[in-house]
């Protein structure tokens, strides 16, 4: 080949190169300087539930900045899936779990950041409900925050109670009284059932035991001042066992609740087969889908109180689920930016919340009654605003999904089966909770209960 | 150099890819698992050695104990139910000429079924308020209570033993059927020139002749009976109060629900020693003679 023709091949190959060169250095250091951060963040999938993430929180966020890129992960079986991952050291930035059972397991492993820093700097101890704050910390640090809140509530059909001339019960007496006219009436007084979620009966277990007992004692039992042993407790799940077994309030006998699901006792409810439903807030969305298309109207009050001399009702404090940055997430600044998102849009928030009929991602804000729309059915508006006030002045109860360890948490609905099926004492059973209790207090367990 | 490309190498070739991922997902996490069996692991954080303290925690836990019972009486429900049943279908089937597969496809179908289906339909047969007894009841027939039996704590094992026999039970037929079809013809005629019944002819010609295939269908059984759990888990979840609780059952729900990892892995270490000492048994069998 010419030399002359190398040289000017030589000559336009380096031109090339170095336009190559100079556009490759240009493209690295645009996406550097301008690359998003992406935050990863897992959820259980749900089908109605999944397309009003990504619209109103993830886009939303999208939209709001350039700077973080949010993805939102819907998956089946979370909990499982996410144990595996954190514990290879992999995950998502933003981890999601059922309750603070887990958040205690996740934080005693290392697995989880402290959010301490980002609580103090963006100032989330204001904006969340005081209850819910201290639920998330641990160790004296903030862990984890609230996603969702919510409470046990007693439903009833407004209508057929104003055309049999019953009342909402509010005592023990007025309670019993109007469960034999229902059941003289020919109905069943509770619509309900286990199949599916067998932990279904720790709703009840500690309607009964904050009812009966006083949200008082409970918390007295939590914090290790009393004992599950004690005469208030016992009576609590022996009221339990007689009103299940030997009345058969809930859907007619023990049989049937064990048999109903989720769709049963709705229809059940729906369809005059049960006038009443204890059932947390979690039911709003189905229950106003379930009378949208029938005459009768559905109401709500609370549980009433069960223990002699009555007491202004109370609400039972119950966090869904919760939200934690990972501890070995590469970006747990961005990671805040996106829970910060989350605390400081209370529109956005209400909105999605509105689009559950606040029976999901009820964020524990500061809720004033204006801010809740008027597509939000009367009947959660007044929940939402007496919840807030109730809870304001002291007046609530603790979960047992929120407020037990692991052991005792499962004990308390596992082995409720064995107390209903007469298999063991009510004091045996109360005398076994205690054990797991002090077991769980031994090995630092415990899962925080803010002051009362 | 001939050794390495030896007929007998050139087999260990094909099997050293299967044997790794054997390795890997089964005998190693197996293995992990022993070892947590001495531990008070929670699945989560630091792993503590407690020795045999799991074990003696477990010989004292009523409801490992009822859950040991119902393994018991699920493996002789099913070492006694469905092998009778398949064992006179299939040799009723064997005399059958015409639409013989049809009755093989009927049998073997709930075989074919997800456990999730079967439990479903049999989960909706006995609703309360929306099964077959309720609908009797409703026409004035009341002789079968409204009552779920998976929700009865007398009934529950039994009942939710009675499925997956439902969905077992024509694959045994099938097996069995085609051991009858291995049997010489000629042993049959000799039995009938003999004069023997029909009953004679099975007990004295068709049952020794397929034992390997019978005791085979024991051992599986035996087996697959210890670590039992979806049948369970979708219609009862062990309940109601245990009454259904089985030791898969069991060692989940202290994984999963308790956090118990550590305790869960002696319930695993107790199911896997019973296993090998299952198949030993058979192995020795097979050492002294016994044609299975």
């Amino acid at each position: 080949m010419d030399k002359n023709i190398i040289i000017l091949l030589g000559g336009k190959m380096t031109k090339k190169l170095f336009i190559v060169f100079i556009s490759s250095i240009f493209s690295l250091f645009s996406y550097s300087t301008f690359a998003k951060t992406t935050v990863t963040w897992w959820a259980e999938t749900n089908a109605d539930r999944d397309p009003v993430f990504q619209a109103k929180l993830v886009d939303a966020f999208n939209a709001s900045q350039n700077e973080i890129e949010l993805v939102m992960e819907f998956k089946e079986g979370l909990n499982d899936i996410l144990r595996t991952a954190m514990l290879s050291g992999e995950g998502p930035d933003i981890v999601e779990t059922p309750g603070p059972s887990y958040v205690k397991e996740y934080q005693e492993a290392g697995l989880l950041q402290s959010m301490e820093g980002y609580s103090s700097q963006f100032g989330w101890e204001d904006k969340l409900l005081p209850w819910s704050y201290q639920a998330g910390v641990f160790d004296g640090e903030f862990y984890s925050a609230p996603k969702t809140f919510e409470t046990m509530i007693m439903l009833y059909n407004k209508t057929l109670f104003e055309e049999n001339g019953w009342s909402v019960p509010t005592t023990l007496s007025e309670y019993e009284d109007t469960a034999a006219k229902i059941k003289a009436a020919g109905m069943n007084v509770f619509a309900y059932g286990s199949t599916g979620w067998q932990p279904t009966h720790e709703h009840l277990a500690g309607m009964y035991l904050n009812s009966y007992a006083g949200p008082d004692n409970v918390y007295k039992a939590l914090i290790g001042e009393k004992e599950w042993t004690d005469p208030e407790f016992t009576g609590a799940i022996e009221l339990l066992r007689k009103h299940m077994v030997d009345d058969g309030y809930w859907s007619g006998s023990l049989e049937n609740y064990y048999a109903l699901g989720w769709d049963d006792f709705h229809a059940m409810f729906a369809s005059r087969g049960a006038a009443m439903m204890t059932i947390g807030t979690w039911t709003f969305g189905a229950t106003t889908a379930g009378f949208a298309d029938i005459s009768d109207e559905w109401d709500w009050a609370p549980f009433p109180v069960l223990r002699d001399g009555g007491d202004d009702p109370s609400y039972l404090l119950a966090l869904g689920t919760t939200m934690s940055i990972n501890g070995s997430s590469e970006n747990p600044d961005a990671a805040a930016e996106v829970l910060n998102f989350v605390f400081s849009n209370k529109e956005i928030v209400l909105d999605m919340a509105a689009d559950f009929q606040f029976g999901e991602f009820v964020v524990p804000l500061y809720f004033a009654e204006d801010d809740i729309r008027d597509s939000v059915s009367p009947q959660v508006k007044r929940y939402l605003v007496d919840f807030a006030e109730a809870t304001g002045k002291g007046n609530y109860g603790y979960t047992t999904w929120t407020f037990w360890p692991a052991d005792p948490g499962v004990h308390i609905w596992k082995d409720m089966e064995v107390v209903w099926a007469g298999d063991i004492s009510v004091e045996d059973y109360m005398y076994d909770h205690q054990k797991m209790w002090d077991k769980a207090r031994k090995k630092g367990q415990l899962l925080p209960v803010g002051a009362r | 150099m001939s050794v390495f490309f030896s007929k007998n190498s050139i087999a260990w070739y094909f099997i050293i890819p299967v044997l790794a991922i054997h390795f890997m997902v089964v005998a190693l996490p197996s293995l992990l698992s022993l070892a947590l069996c001495l531990t008070d692991w929670n699945g989560f954080g630091k792993i503590n050695y407690v020795g045999l303290e799991n074990f003696y925690e477990l010989f004292d836990d009523r409801y490992f104990k009822k859950a040991v019972w119902h393994n018991i009486i699920w493996t002789f429900l099913f070492l006694t139910v469905p092998i009778a049943l398949a064992l006179t279908c299939a040799y009723l089937l064997t005399g059958i000429t015409k639409g013989q597969m049809l009755f093989r496809l009927c049998f073997f179908f709930p075989y074919m079924l997800a456990s999730i289906i079967s439990c479903q339909i049999w989960k909706f047969i006995f609703h309360p308020l929306y099964g077959l007894p309720a609908w009797l009841n409703s026409k004035g027939i009341d002789f079968i209570p409204a009552v779920s039996p998976f929700t009865v704590k007398e009934t529950s094992l039994y009942a939710v033993a009675f499925v997956d026999g439902w969905h077992f039970w024509g694959f045994l037929v099938v097996i069995y059927i085609t051991g009858m079809y291995q049997v010489d013809n000629s042993l049959y005629e000799a039995a009938d020139i003999e004069g023997a019944t029909k009953f004679q002819k099975f007990r004295f010609v068709t049952l020794p002749l397929i034992r390997p295939i019978f005791i085979f269908s024991i051992m599986i059984i035996i087996i697959w009976s210890i670590p039992t759990f979806d049948y369970v888990w979708i219609l009862t979840q062990g309940g109601p109060a245990y009454s259904s609780e089985v030791l898969a059952t069991n060692l989940y729900s202290q994984a999963f629900d308790r956090f118990n990892v550590g305790y869960s892995s002696a319930i695993g270490t107790l199911m896997f020693i019973y296993t090998i000492f299952i198949v030993s048994i058979f192995g020795v069998l097979r050492k002294l003679g016994w044609e299975i």
